[in-house]
């Protein structure tokens, strides 16, 4: 067990250092001058001497291998440099976005796994009938519908019809309750059709005929032996939905007026900011690696047989 | 058309649903320029925000435009850029594909790494990190796209090429002294290709809700060109006083994307019979009779 950890997390660190040479072989190969963007959004004629100046102030001249320890070691100290477009550093909101961003992913993960998990048990309760169809009915529509169309119906129908949440702004945990429901629309319809379908395959196994012999109930059944033996399918599964929702975030954070991490990624990529698109891009693959981790992890405490493979 | 009825006949009545929406939206996207009844950028400014008239049939949006004539040239805008990014990204994708399935060893290794990378991350962010270095564009979007879109058929591709490669025609190929560059070209890529094509129409799907995606952030298509992802962003600061040009264009793309998704189901769940060719038929006959001989020797 303490073998498998030490050989993961060094296979996270691993993955780690790729993705920070993904980042910045990205922005190395912006194609143009980049001290001369510079020197034009700073609002100044790009002279040659000033674009110079840019240049030596920025570290162009020195060999790619040292910008890359350089901008590495200030990295992982939390300093991304400093904007092209508004001179500020790049880290000075990044908590305070980081935290924003943090509760549209937890909150949206809670109520993704309670609707996909009460999803899939109706399916799985009476299988082939109304419920089953009703819920995946339900999956397939909550899947196929674009995620900006769902909160813009959202908006539509609880805050301009209904006026029950507020439909913009980062408050009170009612102003929550919209952008956390827009988000975990797409996970909870995946999530459904894997409690569905891994309920149906363990109510199929040898265990539950025993069970069935011992006289137990459906409903007994269900939670007791088929529910453990679909927890690590569903862990599987929820990692990869919370690694999207970084996406899905990108789009309902300017819907809601939401100043996250997806926010300012999407204000670096429209006015070409490379610092801040660089600084969200690290963020978002650093946090689905430790996703990934945790997945496994979490994988490792629930599954038996994982756990007597590495003991 | 007479061969294909039967194979329609047999499926279910979802995915008969889904090949129905499939075609109105290859129809309409391809005729779109003859289909759409009116000009769809010509503004009137004095008949804003009506709704279905007998000139306009689903009303006009915020600047007088016709809404049904601008929906149909989105379905063209839409089938146009989703066909090229999967062309371009299945170019590339069945190339790597097949070269690290014809190679093997570290090249199979180095390629197969990277759409690993490729596929981990999500397509939307691989997409805007591309157009925040380059610069938004029609272009780039479509190049950005199939940036993210060739490691999910490069690593089918490269299945489907092993598979070709251990099969023993290509060994007997190569003790006749057949060239690479034969066998590459004349056994290996075709199979391929004909694989991989089924995945990727089963894709269209995403590939469509991407482009939308884009076209609302404001970094795909521009306006005035008309696309749905596009046409509700324009929409949105009216939602309150005129919801029909928001929920229109969502519903549009929303029907497109469930039809492709219920293909892509079917294709997975091997539920769409193919026409039977009279070489496969033939194939068929004979290995039942293999069986049938089988039986009564025993």
């Amino acid at each position: 067990m303490i073998h498998f950890i030490s050989k993961r997390l060094r296979h996270s660190l691993v993955l780690l250092f790729m993705a920070s040479l993904v980042c910045f072989t990205l922005v190395v190969s912006a194609p143009g001058n980049v001290a001369v963007l510079i020197a034009e959004l700073r609002g100044a004629v790009a002279t040659p001497g000033y674009v110079e100046k840019v240049a030596e102030e920025i570290g162009l001249h020195k060999p790619l291998l040292m910008r890359y320890a350089g901008w590495l070691g200030d990295a992982v100290r939390g300093d991304f440099g400093i904007s092209y477009r508004t001179g500020q550093e790049v880290s000075a909101d990044l908590p305070k976005r980081m935290l924003v961003t943090g509760t549209l992913i937890v909150g949206s993960a809670v109520v993704a796994t309670l609707l996909g998990l009460a999803l899939g048990f109706l399916g799985a309760f009476w299988p082939y009938r109304l419920p089953d169809r009703v819920s995946r009915g339900l999956a397939l529509l909550g899947a196929s519908t674009p995620t900006f169309f769902v909160g813009a119906l959202m908006i539509y129908g609880f805050s301009v019809t209904f006026q029950l949440f507020p439909s913009f702004g980062f408050g009170g945990p009612e102003s929550w309750v919209l952008p956390w429901v827009t988000v975990a629309v797409l996970p909870a319809a995946v999530l459904s059709r894997v409690v569905r379908v891994g309920l149906e395959e363990a109510m199929a196994s040898p265990f539950v005929l025993t069970a069935k012999s011992k006289g137990l109930g459906r409903t007994a059944i269900l939670f007791r032996d088929a529910l453990p033996n679909i927890i690590p399918v569903f862990i599987n599964a929820l990692g990869t939905q919370v690694g999207l929702m970084t996406a899905t975030a990108i789009i309902v954070e300017p819907l809601f007026a939401w100043q996250g991490v997806g926010d300012y990624f999407l204000q670096g990529v429209k006015f070409r900011d490379f610092m801040v698109v660089q600084a969200c891009l690290l963020i978002f693959l650093a946090f689905f690696i430790v996703v990934n981790l945790i997945v496994d992890l979490a994988v490792l405490m629930t599954d038996p047989r994982v756990r007597r493979q590495w003991s | 058309m007479n061969r294909l009825k039967p194979a329609f006949a047999r499926l279910n009545k979802l995915p008969r649903v889904a090949l129905i929406v499939i075609g109105l939206f290859l129809a309409l996207g391809s005729f779109a320029p003859w289909l759409a009844p009116q000009d769809p950028s010509a503004q009137n400014l004095l008949e804003t925000g009506l709704g279905p008239t007998a000139a306009h049939w689903l009303g006009t949006d915020h600047l007088g435009r016709d809404t049904l004539s601008r929906l149909i040239i989105a379905a063209n805008t839409s089938l146009v850029s989703v066909g090229s990014v999967l062309i371009i990204a299945m170019t590339v994708g069945v190339a790597m594909g097949t070269i690290a399935g014809y190679h093997r060893g570290w090249v199979d290794d180095l390629l197969m790494r990277i759409v690993d990378v490729g596929l981990s991350i999500p397509s939307l962010i691989t997409a805007l990190a591309v157009i925040g270095i380059v610069g938004p564009g029609y272009w780039t979007m479509v190049l950005a796209l199939s940036l993210a879109w060739w490691p999910m058929s490069g690593r089918i591709s490269r299945a489907v090429a092993v598979s070709i490669m251990s099969k023993p025609h290509i060994e007997a190929l190569r003790v006749l002294g057949a060239s690479p560059w034969r066998i590459y070209f004349g056994h290996l890529l075709p199979g391929t290709i004909g694989a991989v094509m089924v995945y990727a129409t089963a894709d269209a799907g995403t590939a469509a809700l991407a482009v939308a995606t884009l076209s609302f952030l404001g970094l795909g298509i521009q306006p005035p060109t008309p696309e749905w992802g596009q046409m509700l962003v324009d929409a949105l600061p009216y939602l309150e006083s005129d919801p029909r040009q928001v929920i229109l264009p969502g519903l549009a793309l929303t029907a497109a994307v469930i039809g492709f998704n219920i293909l892509g189901e079917s294709i997975a769940l091997n539920r769409i019979p193919k026409p039977l060719s009279r070489r496969t038929l033939a194939l068929r006959r004979i290995e039942v009779a293999g069986w049938a001989k089988e039986n009564s020797d025993a």
